[in-house]
């Protein structure tokens, strides 16, 4: 350490210490009112990481009903509700907050700006959000109107008509699920207008478009398309608590309206979500797999375009979920290639990543442990993605286990991985303290067997036949070993999700001090101290290529020399 | 582009917004009122009371002047270290740097060769159709068929039999899926090593032969039923072996990669010429 070192002056900002000890209720009341991005940042990602210990407790209660034929640990009606609210809540309550998490701690300071370009409206987005995921789970007490315990939501997170309508799901639970996604979304939309404004007017001296973090890249281009997507489906929301409370009959069959409409309205939005969740973790890996390569990452140019690429091919695929609705040949044949374009620039991206950590100096700390199977696991539910593109194929294999395998490779292999890489990344920043790497190790061990027990396997009994969204099933049908083995792998996971959770607690006491950068890095983030203060610069900073802090430690040889 | 320092602007104090209840306060008022509309009318007039006095509050913290708080920065002098003491770069001299390729195949050679090509494909696709099924038509309906919708099972006279939307249909898609194929060649011929014809008009037409015939199965099953393989892949190899002799004839031109990226924009202006490209292009000439 330290063979190469240079006097900055003013690279570091250092924060008065406090005066005075604050008590317990001072300490709530300045995270309360708060408008300050990296502490509403952090409040995200609690609530994101506590959602999701709620989310895969509810995964391990659905695990453990399908473990073995003709098991009696749930109802049929809670099975159900568990489901529900399971994919919801991972969704929109752990997925979407935990990656605004970090785009409101780190954008700003990536950027070399002091907060976010509209600070009150970041802490409204974060309480409505919060407030509107307690609503969800309200619904669990207030469901049936009178605080009948157990009533939560029971159709799906994609909640399909007619399913919804009054006759088929009486009582509340559905407008729970409604409304509190329709308040969420308010705070999803805010946050989303805050990411884009911020971009775009607050970037430091000399950070061009082209010389922001790809980090930044990404979620710009994340929010944009939440703005796009968001809107439709708080749309049909708004459109089916009419339904249900004033007459209104858009999805009602019988009376004229349309079932199919809210699978389009849904899905218009829905897949899009996938790719609102999966490009942050892109920007993870980014962030991460060069810094660990010891290289440059590969191909910037390209890597930017790429994403808006994809995010821009997403906004044209949402019917690939409809194939046995009975469409056109037309209208599969077109979304079926539009699926399969998609691959083409995440394809650009695999290889660019790839060709960054090609001939590079790799250092498998956790980080880079859960972004080198991030690599892996992406690139196996990309070739099944495009396998359920094509519309024959997706025939045979619509609403099986072997599409909730596919997705859950996007979502827990890609997307998960990616977010326990990037804590175990930035929380040093965030906090002062390391993480410990042995129980990263273990965290990362347990968890990568436990996915692959679980969702190598999931694949089988999909193609077996066995569909998505029953309680149970018979034991002829050879499902039965298969889904042992994934409830299993189902455990391990939740064994490996605690081990962080005791990492984090037992790191925050008593963690080994990170220092301003741990990892040797490149970017803004990492010349403030750990925790950054309140004013994130004290000098405003000037940048002179995208890897400033690389032009610092090396000034006999800057990166300003050799981008164009 | 100009040497970056690390100077800015310091302040001994910034001014940053503020911490405030009114968003709390909003985003409850608006939980609220959307809660009431499923437990009680109550609820939903405190939310709206709570909703605006949220947003009364918050508009007061900003108007007509911002409520902010007064921080004192500390600066220090730090060193900024790093472990990674040796850099090692891939030294290219500027002139000797490679732009490959030099010369490439104009968009148009991809696109004649396409257009040969999709012509040349057609006798042997109708020979096949004499010899199989006595009929002209049934190569052109069996490609035809794909894209018209009130198609449901026909029998062999049905496909073998002239349909003017099964002629169309199959002309579109032979056309342009041709010209695609073209352009691929045209771009494509220039990084294959010796013998263009031989890998873009023999080997890679079986290799797409291949990757049609082990996937026709799942991505259609009844015309795979219906595909005779064998004169499949010499249809294929006579589209290939003629686009890539059309393309590998045409005139070559300069890629102008390592022009300035306004002149490969098209605008023209002094000193915007590099001397070598001139003098390059003389050669060629």
């Amino acid at each position: 350490m330290a063979d190469s070192t240079l006097p900055i002056q003013g690279a570091l900002d250092i924060t008065p210490p406090a005066a005075r000890k604050h008590s317990i209720l001072e300490i709530a009341h300045s995270w309360i009112t708060t408008v300050d991005h990296k502490k509403l940042g952090i409040l995200y990602t609690v609530f994101g990481i506590f959602w999701l210990l709620v989310g895969g407790a509810e995964a391990i209660a659905i695990r453990i009903q399908l473990a073995m034929p003709n098991n009696h640990f749930l109802s049929p009606q809670t099975y159900n509700q568990f489901f529900t609210m399971h994919g919801t809540t991972m969704v929109f309550l752990v997925g979407m907050t935990i990656i605004f998490g970090f785009a409101n701690y780190l954008v700003p300071l990536m950027i070399g700006a002091r907060d976010m370009a509209f600070p009150r409206l970041n802490a409204f987005s974060f309480w409505v959000t919060a407030f509107g995921g307690t609503l969800l789970y309200y619904s669990f007490l207030g469901g049936s109107g009178l605080y009948g315990v157990g009533s939560a939501p029971d159709v799906g997170w994609f909640a399909y008509a007619p399913l919804t309508a009054r006759a088929f799901s009486p009582g509340h639970a559905t407008d729970y699920w409604a409304i509190s996604l329709i308040v969420s979304g308010i705070g999803t939309v805010g946050t989303a207008i805050n990411i884009v404004a911020t971009t775009v007017s607050m970037r430091c001296k000399g950070m061009t478009l082209m010389r922001m973090p790809l980090f930044v890249w990404l979620f710009f281009v994340v929010s944009a398309l939440t703005l796009i997507t968001i809107t439709p489906l708080t749309a049909a929301q708004i459109m089916l608590t009419i339904d249900r409370y004033l007459g209104g009959h858009f999805f009602d069959t019988q009376a004229g309206g349309s079932a199919v409409a809210w699978m389009h309205f849904f899905w218009i939005f829905g897949h899009p979500e996938v790719y609102v969740l999966i490009l942050p973790a892109f920007a993870i890996a980014n962030e991460i797999i060069p810094v660990f390569s010891r290289k440059a990452i590969f191909g910037y140019p390209a890597m930017a375009a790429a994403s808006v690429g994809i995010a821009f091919v997403s906004l044209g695929v949402w019917a690939h979920h409809m194939f046995t609705v009975g469409m056109t040949s037309v209208s599969n044949a077109f979304f079926t290639l539009s699926t399969m374009l998609v691959g083409i620039p995440t394809g650009i991206k695999i290889f660019n990543w790839l060709a960054t950590m090609w001939g590079g100096k790799i250092r498998f700390a956790t980080p880079m442990l859960f972004l080198t199977a991030f690599l892996f696991q992406f690139l196996i539910a990309g070739l099944t993605g495009i396998m359920l593109s094509v519309s024959p194929w997706d025939w045979q294999l619509h609403n099986s286990y072997f599409v909730i395998a596919h997705f859950h490779y996007v979502l827990v292999g890609a997307l998960v991985f990616a977010i326990f890489g990037g804590l175990y990344y930035w929380f040093p920043k965030a906090t002062g303290k390391m993480l410990s790497e042995k129980i990263g190790k273990w965290h990362f061990w347990l968890f990568i067997i436990g996915f692959h027990l679980t969702f190598d396997t999931m694949h089988v009994p999909g193609i077996l036949g066995m569909p998505r969204s029953i309680y149970t099933y018979e034991p002829d049908r050879g499902w039965g070993p298969w889904n042992l083995v994934v409830s299993i792998g189902g455990i391990i996971q939740g064994i490996a999700t605690l081990v962080f959770a005791y990492n984090m607690i037992v790191s925050l006491r008593k963690g080994e001090e990170a220092g301003p950068d741990p990892w040797d890095a490149w970017t803004l983030e990492w010349t403030t101290s750990s925790p950054p203060p309140d004013y994130n610069f004290a000098i405003d900073p000037v940048v002179g290529s995208r890897r400033p802090l690389w032009d610092l430690k090396h000034p006999e040889d800057p990166d300003w020399k050799y981008e164009a | 582009m100009s040497e970056h320092h690390s100077t800015g602007s310091h302040e001994e104090h910034v001014h940053l917004p503020a911490p405030t209840h009114w968003p709390i306060i909003m985003a409850l008022g608006v939980a609220l009122g959307f809660t009431g509309i499923v437990t009680n009318l109550g609820l939903t007039i405190l939310g709206v009371v709570l909703a605006l006095a949220g947003a009364i509050g918050w508009f007061r913290q900003v108007l007509p002047r911002e409520h902010v708080e007064n921080i004192e920065t500390t600066v220090e002098d730090v060193l900024v270290t790093t472990t990674r003491t040796e850099v090692e770069r891939i030294v290219v001299p500027s002139e000797d740097r490679a732009h490959l390729p030099i010369e490439t195949y104009p968009i148009l050679s991809g696109l004649k060769g396409g257009l040969a090509g999709a012509i040349a494909m057609v006798p042997p696709a109708l020979i096949y159709g004499l010899l199989a099924q006595h009929s002209i038509w049934y190569p052109i309906n069996l490609l035809g068929g794909a894209g018209v919708a009130n198609w449901r099972n026909p029998s062999t006279a049905d496909i073998a039999s002239f349909h003017l939307s099964g002629l169309i249909v199959a002309g579109i898609i032979h056309i342009i899926t041709s010209l695609l194929v073209g352009l691929l060649y045209g771009a494509m011929l220039p990084m294959l090593p010796k013998r263009p014809i031989l890998l873009g008009g023999l080997v890679a037409p079986v290799l797409w032969t291949g990757l049609v015939h082990a996937t026709m199965g799942v991505i259609n099953p009844e015309l795979d039923a219906r595909i005779q393989w064998g004169w499949f892949l010499v249809s294929q190899i006579t589209f290939g072996v003629v686009a890539g002799w059309v393309v590998a004839h045409s005139q070559k031109i300069y890629t102008k990669q390592s022009m300035p990226i306004l002149m490969r924009l098209g605008f023209e202006g002094s000193g915007l010429h590099h001397e070598d490209h001139d003098q390059a292009g003389e050669d060629r000439k």
